[in-house]
């Protein structure tokens, strides 16, 4: 037998022709490439060349030797190393056209266990993700479920269904609506449609599903639709579970009294809620330009950024702080600031969750407190103080005007301790009315708090009380320097303010220290934000801070026997300086000096 | 009659009334050859240690007042328990005050060497009182 150049040798399908004898007298070189052979099996016998086929290739060989015109099959063998294979084949009987050489078998085989996986995987997979197939014939008008879509509908597999009962399985309202309408658009004008509906099954349940289906049109009519059909009740339940969280976190977020806030890593705000906004009088189109950075109290950022740095870190998980925020006006916001951090599922940063409760109000409350106690306090003391003048300046004037008046009555007592009697009697009745209206004057000052205060140039003022007293400076050849700024404008009550730098001044020079060559007084005033303070030195006595710092502003104190200290000039002058918001503090040393310091309050 | 029944007495106190209405209380009921009058606590510590240094006799009897400008009453009772106590076992110290204030009365108590507390306005017979209590009474 001479081999033959086979025209169809180069063809991209696997087949070869054996004769009679079932020898092989043709291939094609695909043939060769698939079942890894060599040219040398021209001539030999088929079944010895290629010993692993299926019985059933041979047995479909013999039939078309024996005349029967064509065989096809598809079988797997399992080979020696446990490999399946799946094998597809045609076996055709060649018409004998000279007839002389007997019968010919084309014979194409192919190796299809790729593509069989391929189409298990496909099923399995089917299987696996629960999505079933449908198709609307509507020709003949009617509805084919695949195994899955029974399944999904809880049907038997010998379940018929139709249109009106696929439909009529979709959950009544919303999904069976939508489902008719789309149904309705696909046969009128072949749109497509893939929706997530509820439909109820045979037993009663609910479950979501997601149907896709796609109309056929031949001459604009649609002639049918094939579509598929998954369960996908368990996602959509995560997903609508996940949604409602995510909402009433949001809702949370957004209505929450306390403010809120997303941060990001660099501290630009990333979301901020309402009650933030009004804590802070920004809108949020403004606070999501800034950072926190921004708004914060200069003091208050090393603390913040610092714990920050350590719950990026890891150090910790959150942490809490009292700090201050400014508002848009630039005012303070007091806050309790609960910052957490929100890591990503690498565990980094993603951004911060910021918890901001404004106790502002709490805070002016506190400080509201804390100054009527102060009020509380100082009232107290000026009580204590009436108590100390009733009890002891009142009462010494009353004692002496009872003894005195004793000796006057008394005639066994010599006349002239009875005439000096008369002379301390009146002088006991002048100090007693003395007494009274300093404590009178003290009066006033309580009542007169509430006078309208007024702005007022320190300068001028301390000027017009220094030329009033030129006459106690010259005569006491004190050295006075002035120091004041032209800008300065205290608020306060004009007499008040006379009488405060006059005390002040007279008591620096009053006492002066003797041994000194020069008395020197020095008035200076600063200009703060707020306040302005005036500063009285001067080189005098000074006080024993130690022994009479608690007494020196109390009523009826004196201490260095001066004959002109009356002990109520530094009372009354705290008490105006407190009316008008003020305060006074003292620095002395014995022998040194004396420095007065007054805060005054600014417009 | 010419007698008195103490030699030396310090009245400590600033109120010129006072220190007038005592000297003639003191001199009616012939209290002390030698009535000291010392404005404040200062004065009178200074006089006591001047007496000591130039051994002079030291009061029996002190009139102390509390309310006093350069060093009040309290600022002389702790000056003068430093006073070594031989020096001053025989002086009797009396507070004479016009406060009615009962915590300068208990604070004053708590001073072992203060005997009384007398408010004013003091009259004749709290001093014989006194002078009772020094156990002189029977020789008036």
């Amino acid at each position: 037998m001479t081999p033959v150049e086979s025209v169809f040798q180069d063809a991209s399908i696997p087949f070869t022709i054996i004769n009679q004898e079932q020898s092989i007298i043709d291939y094609s070189t695909q043939w060769l490439n698939s079942f890894n052979l060599d040219s040398d099996i021209m001539g030999k016998n088929f079944f010895e060349a290629m010993p692993q086929l299926p019985e059933e290739l041979k047995i479909d060989i013999n039939y078309c030797l024996e005349g029967i015109k064509t065989r096809s099959d598809s079988k797997r063998i399992v080979q020696k190393n446990g490999d399946s294979i799946w094998y597809d084949w045609k076996v055709s009987l060649l018409s004998d056209q000279d007839g002389n050489d007997g019968p010919k078998i084309l014979v194409i085989l192919e190796n299809i266990t790729h593509k069989r996986l391929e189409e298990e995987l496909l099923i399995k997979s089917q299987q696996v993700a629960r999505i079933g197939g449908w198709e609307v014939d509507l020709v003949k008008n009617t509805l084919y479920w695949s195994k899955i879509t029974k399944e999904i509908h809880e049907v038997p597999e010998d379940y018929l269904p139709d249109l009106a009962k696929g439909i009529s399985f979709y959950k009544e309202g919303y999904s069976r609506d939508t489902i008719s309408k789309l149904v309705k658009e696909g046969i009128e004008q072949g749109k497509k449609w893939d929706v997530e509906l509820q439909i109820v099954t045979s037993k009663g349940n609910v479950v979501w599903v997601r149907a896709i289906g796609e109309p056929e049109m031949l001459n604009d009519k649609c002639v049918r639709i094939v579509g598929t059909f998954q369960d996908i009740d368990g996602r959509k339940r995560a997903q609508l579970l996940l949604e409602n969280s995510r909402a009433s976190l949001k809702g949370t977020f957004d209505n929450s009294s306390i403010g809120m806030a997303l941060v990001a890593k660099n501290g630009k705000f990333i979301d901020v809620n309402s009650s933030l906004c009004e804590s802070l009088g920004y809108t949020k189109e403004n606070l999501l330009n800034l950072n926190f950075q921004d708004i914060t109290h200069p003091d208050d950022l090393e603390i913040d950024l610092k714990l920050l740095n350590e719950l990026v870190k890891g150090k910790r998980n959150s942490y809490q702080i009292e700090k201050r925020y400014f508002n848009n006006n630039r005012q303070l916001v007091y806050v309790i600031l609960t910052v957490t951090a929100e890591r990503n599922i690498d565990g980094e940063i993603s951004h911060f969750i910021s918890q901001i409760v404004d106790i502002s109000t709490r805070i002016k409350a506190e400080k509201k407190l804390k100054g009527l106690l102060e009020l509380t306090t100082n009232q107290n003391n000026s009580l204590m103080n009436f108590a100390h003048i009733v009890s002891h300046n009142l009462r010494s004037h009353a004692a002496n005007l009872t003894m005195i008046s004793d000796f006057v009555t008394d005639e066994s007592l010599a006349d002239d301790i009875r005439k000096d009697s008369l002379k301390l009697l009146t002088q006991a009745s002048q100090g007693l009315n003395e007494t009274i209206s300093h404590l009178n004057e003290v009066v006033q000052v309580k009542l007169e708090t509430d006078k309208k205060l007024k702005s007022i140039p320190l300068k001028p003022l301390v000027e017009k009380v220094l030329n009033d007293i030129r006459a106690v400076i010259d005569e006491n050849n004190a050295d006075i320097f002035i120091d004041i700024p032209d800008s300065i404008q205290v608020k306060g009550v004009l007499a008040y303010m006379e009488s405060i730098v006059l005390n002040l001044v007279t008591n620096a020079i009053k006492y002066k220290d003797q041994s000194k060559n020069i008395t020197k007084v020095a008035i200076t005033a600063t200009d703060n934000s707020e306040t302005a303070v005036l500063q009285i030195e001067d080189n005098g006595l000074g006080i024993d801070l130690d022994k009479y710092g608690e007494k020196l502003f109390g009523m009826y104190k004196t201490f260095h026997g001066n004959e002109d200290a009356r002990g109520i000039g530094l009372f009354i002058t705290k008490n105006q300086i407190e009316s008008m918001g003020g305060k006074i503090v003292v620095e002395s040393q014995p022998t040194i000096g004396t420095i007065f310091k007054v805060t005054f309050l600014k417009q | 009659m010419s007698m008195n029944l103490l030699d030396v007495a310090f009245i400590v106190d600033d109120d010129p009334i006072h220190q007038f209405g005592m000297k003639v209380l003191l001199q009616r009921i012939k209290f002390s050859n030698e009535v000291l009058i010392y404005q404040n606590g200062q004065e009178a510590i200074d006089a006591l240690t001047q007496r000591m240094e130039k051994g002079l006799k030291l009061p029996s009897i002190i009139f102390l007042d509390l309310n006093m400008p350069i060093k009040d009453g309290w600022g002389f009772l702790d000056d003068f328990v430093e006073i070594p106590h031989q020096n001053r076992e025989k002086i009797v110290i009396y507070v004479v005050s016009s406060s009615i204030n009962p915590s300068d009365q208990e604070k004053a108590k708590k001073y072992a060497v203060v005997s009384n507390y007398i408010v004013k306005p003091i009259n004749k017979d709290q001093l014989t009182n006194v002078l009772d209590d020094l156990g002189l009474i029977d020789k008036v």
